[in-house]
């Protein structure tokens, strides 16, 4: 019970001071859009061929979303020595980083749930009403993928001279299997294939959360070593 | 700390093994060049396959290596560990880069594309991008502890990564099928014996490279100690 | 055939150029290391 309780805390301080300052949300959240209007300038959206790039599409604004706040999540730690305090807490290691993880995710899905409409309206995509719960799933399991190792490796790149640049170079190679099975476990969700097509990229990307969750549990305690 | 002030020397077999290396590298040549037939549909191009694929098997094994000595340093904290797992990281991306140069032009030659995304030189490139990761991190980090700590637990994730990566990418491909296939090539005995000669050339190349990097760094830790040392007696 | 040459030709560049780069690294350790121990030697007498 302890540890649930611990994990709580951390979230609940995370949104705290997030709500109170917005400074993540706010920059997550325009960088998104901005991400959607550059697409738009850089292929038309009235041409056909939009349809078939627009799973790709969703999913590059998410990625680099992503990255903006996984970037803060430990960084913003290190003023006042923070992250000495978090790991003062008489708890596990690893409730650290599920904590983090579950507010990065609430980030993230912030950030999805206010641009996927916004993408569909301005691309003037039609979302299948039938599609939509697969799809929840599909984005579902690829951004708790993306955040489970971004969250650890955000921790890791923390501790760099130049973590912002760090990051993204380390994390991209690693989640390639969730960048592949998001985009086309949502591409054919969206085509409304048949579900044979797409549940072993919904497989794949439940077996990397699964890893990616275990990892975390073994080696989180060596990251935040001091 | 204690201070050592030995220079750090070379193996003892460290010539014996540099000799080794050549001895065999150019055997696997004369088997390759001058004895072996060549493929009958593909003709001379088809010799590229044996030092392409021995680079990919000990690149493979290098970031195996990698792995295991990164388990090692965190279990012992021992900084030897340490050194093996930089030194094998740099020597595999050394051999996934000629993987990744010899391949397009094997590829130009006999389908006449220079880049296919196959499922194998895919992983390959990813494979690539792991590991130059994880020498980056290497060099964002000043402290040795901090260097050495970050990069096993990298090493470590990397390589439980690379599975997922090849499944993902094999079904990613199944479902785009490629235009042009690369699978099939019938193999002569003489061709398996001349492919496992390359591969024992390469494994002792690999060998010779890892004892010369290691030798290196252990001079260069020594380096790092006198230094400190005299910056402790100055101040 | 010209491939194949090129192909070979890469994996020697390669392969050198790493085994240079090393030998390289060596010289200039060895060379630090020596002056070094020269002021530590000093330092102590």
């Amino acid at each position: 019970m302890n540890t649930l309780n611990g994990i709580r805390a951390i979230i609940w301080k995370d949104l705290a001071s997030e709500f109170r300052t917005k400074e993540l949300l706010s920059s997550m959240l325009i960088f998104a859009v901005l991400t959607i209007i550059v697409f738009v300038f850089a292929f038309d959206p009235t041409k056909d061929i939009v349809r078939q790039v627009f799973p790709g599409m969703v999913w590059v604004c998410f990625l680099f979303a992503g990255i903006l706040g996984l970037n803060r999540s430990f960084v913003s730690e290190k003023t006042n020595d923070c992250i000495t305090g978090l790991i003062l807490c008489p708890v596990d290691r690893s409730v650290i980083y599920f904590g983090k993880m579950t507010a990065n995710l609430i980030y993230i899905s912030i950030v999805e749930i206010v641009t996927l409409p916004l993408f569909a309206v301005l691309f003037n995509y039609r979302i299948p009403l039938k599609a939509v719960l697969p799809l929840v799933l599909v984005i579902f399991l690829g951004s708790l993928g993306f955040i489970a190792v971004g969250t650890f490796l955000s921790a890791l790149s923390a501790n760099a001279r130049s973590s912002e640049i760090l990051l993204p170079v380390i994390l991209f190679p690693i989640m390639v299997p969730v960048i592949l099975g998001a985009v086309q476990a949502s591409a054919a969700v969206l085509a409304m294939a048949p579900a044979a097509e797409w549940i072993s990229w919904i497989k794949i990307l439940a077996a990397f959360d699964a890893i990616f969750l275990a990892i975390p549990l073994v080696l989180f305690e060596y990251i935040l070593e001091v | 700390m204690k201070y050592d002030y030995e220079t750090p020397r070379k193996w003892k077999y460290h010539n014996i093994l540099a000799w080794t290396a050549f001895l065999t590298v150019s055997a696997a040549l004369y088997l390759i060049f001058m004895w072996v037939p060549n493929e009958k549909i593909q003709g001379p191009v088809s010799k590229i396959i044996y030092f392409h694929v021995s680079s990919a098997w000990l690149a493979f094994f290098a970031f195996f290596v990698v792995m295991v000595c990164s388990i090692a340093y965190l279990k012992t904290k021992d900084l030897k560990w340490d050194i093996i797992s930089h030194v094998s990281a740099e020597v595999g991306v050394l051999f996934t880069t000629i993987v990744l140069v010899t391949g397009p032009i094997w590829g130009r030659a006999s389908w006449n594309a220079w880049w296919t995304w196959d499922h194998r030189l895919t992983t390959t490139l990813i494979l690539w991008f792991i590991y130059v990761a994880y020498l980056m991190i290497r060099s964002a980090f000043n402290e040795e502890e901090k260097k050495a700590r970050f990069s096993a637990i990298f090493g470590i994730i990397g390589f439980i990564d690379v599975p997922i990566v090849w499944m993902s990418i094999r079904w990613w491909r199944t479902i785009h099928p490629n235009i042009v296939s690369s699978g099939g090539f019938a193999m002569d005995p003489s061709m398996v014996q001349t492919l496992l000669a390359s591969l024992a050339a390469f494994t002792v190349l690999y060998f010779y490279l890892l004892e010369k990097g290691i030798f290196v760094q252990r001079i260069r830790s020594q380096v790092e100690l006198l230094k400190q040392r005299i910056t402790e007696e100055n101040s | 055939m010209s491939y194949l040459f090129a192909a070979y030709l890469a994996i020697w560049i390669l392969i050198f150029a790493y085994t240079l780069i090393l030998g390289r690294r060596e010289k200039q350790l060895q060379e630090e290391l020596f002056l070094l121990k020269k002021t530590v030697g000093r330092n102590k007498n």
